[in-house]
């Protein structure tokens, strides 16, 4: 059995509690024990603008943090790996900003930085650590719907980074999608941000992207739209009656987490997955 | 940063010191600087906000590129930034305009301009909680509440020495990359 380190940030263990259970759920039957991280906090990404030493300072102590279990990382918010992958990046490529940060970390917290590990976030410990063939094995239940794929902004933007998957035309959900049975396909809409980050600031704007993501994939007759980010579970699940009312349109589109419809397709039950959870999840289920 | 132009709209002048200290910056985080732009708006053309909002990020490019860089700190276009990061993705320079608002906006901050929308909740929910914020009770489709213990998910971890983890992000608070 692998280890990993579970870092969960902060929007997954404080309300999108859907994605954590059905982690939580599924990842022993692949063989993989999730050890919770003592000590974690926010990784910094939502202070980019606020103070990027802050940020990278925040990212690195949790990679310390995880280091210090000898432990790779599962990090599934892809803010979240954005910002814990471009910090590593950055301190292995300049000496300054790496002594920088090493030393804060030291001299106030007592961790030590090296930024050797592994940060998987679900869509490659899925297709790449697992695998499909693996998956495939699991299957139970065979999913029965046309599902649209929503990536999420950071979770394939920027290549140089390291991202789980590539960035102008990601199709890594899609294997796994038809792997558990679904049908998919591409959909001009695809890259379409869901317009999370606009609540901090533009909250009527945010909404609008949310149902016009929302709208186009409904105008294209998917049965169900599957993500792999908190922000996408917030904007497209929870806020999506509110984001329907915005843009004038009903929307009635049931969003699952991936690991959610991984989780179902292999026979779990529902509320251990966390799907009465979803608000949206309504038609497909019943 | 291209010669000297005066903005005539405001009678603006470009500032040189200001212009180099984003060129060092954008260098610690191993970024190309705006002078070799050509405004090309791949940028914009793929904008995030822009689909909704005023941001284009190609005419941030340029202003940064002729050094008028305070009219970019004291705009409000700079917080309609998204962070898709498509900007960055495309651009043929392998600049990122994302990063420069987020440097720019870095300094708006430390120059003492309030922050704007929920920023102040979110920095002082991990300041004091190390979380931007607590664990929510939710609603499920029959109008349950909810929360981590019900569900039976494990408590969330915290910084053990909060105290410690205070004082280290508040110090930073005060701190730039310039200063790297």
């Amino acid at each position: 059995m692998k280890k990993l380190g579970l870092y969960l940030g902060c929007t997954i263990p404080t309300e999108q509690y859907g994605y954590e259970m059905s982690i939580r759920e599924i990842m022993p039957e692949f063989d993989i024990e999730l050890v919770d991280l003592e000590n974690a906090s926010c990784c910094g990404a939502p202070l980019k603008s606020v103070n990027l030493i802050m940020q990278m300072y925040l990212s690195a102590r949790n990679i310390a943090i995880c280091e210090s279990k000898g432990l790779d990382m599962y990090a599934p918010c892809p803010q979240c790996h954005l910002s814990l992958t471009e910090t590593k990046n950055r301190l292995r490529d300049s000496e300054k900003l790496r002594e920088k940060i090493v030393k804060e970390l030291m001299e106030y917290e007592g961790l030590e930085y090296k930024g050797d590990l592994n940060i998987y976030h679900t869509v490659d410990l899925f297709y790449d650590k697992i695998g499909l063939d693996v998956i495939k094995k699991k299957v139970k239940k065979p999913l029965e719907w046309n599902i649209a794929c929503h990536y999420g902004c950071q979770t394939v933007r920027y290549s140089d980074a390291g991202r789980p998957d590539i960035a102008e035309h990601p199709s890594k959900m899609e294997e796994i999608i038809k792997v558990l049975g679904g049908e998919t396909r591409d959909y001009s809409e695809k890259l379409n941000c869901c317009g999370a980050p606009l609540m901090i600031t533009h909250k009527e704007s945010a909404l609008t992207k949310t149902g016009e993501k929302l709208k186009a994939i409904q105008d294209r007759n998917f049965d169900a739209t599957a993500i792999v980010c908190p922000f996408g579970g917030r904007m497209l699940d929870s806020k999506q009656e509110k984001a329907g009312s915005t843009i004038g349109e009903k929307l009635d589109m049931p969003v699952f987490y991936l690991t959610q419809l991984i989780g179902l397709a292999m026979g779990k039950e529902k509320n251990k997955l966390g799907i009465n959870l979803n608000l949206s999840s309504a038609k497909v289920l019943s | 940063m291209t010669d000297s132009v005066t903005d005539l709209f405001n009678m603006t002048k470009p500032e040189k010191e200001k212009y180099e200290d984003l060129v060092k910056e954008l260098g610690v985080l191993g970024i190309e600087p705006p002078n070799i732009c050509y405004q090309c708006s791949k940028c914009t053309s793929g904008c995030e906000a822009m689909k909704l909002l005023e941001l284009e990020p190609h005419s941030i490019m340029a202003s940064a590129k002729a050094g008028f860089i305070d009219e970019i700190m004291q705009s409000d276009l700079i917080w309609e930034c998204i962070g898709c990061y498509k900007c960055k993705e495309r651009c043929p320079q392998k600049m990122s305009p994302v990063e420069l608002m987020y440097i720019i906006k870095n300094w708006s901050v430390s120059s003492g301009k309030q922050l704007p929308g929920d920023y102040p909740k979110i920095l002082q929910g991990i300041l004091s909680t190390g979380y931007i914020q607590n664990p929510l009770d939710v609603r499920d489709k029959k109008n349950n509440t909810w929360n981590r213990n019900s569900l039976g998910l494990p408590g969330l971890k915290r910084p053990i020495d909060q105290k410690k983890f205070t004082e280290a992000i508040s110090k930073l608070a005060t701190e730039g990359l310039g200063e790297i």
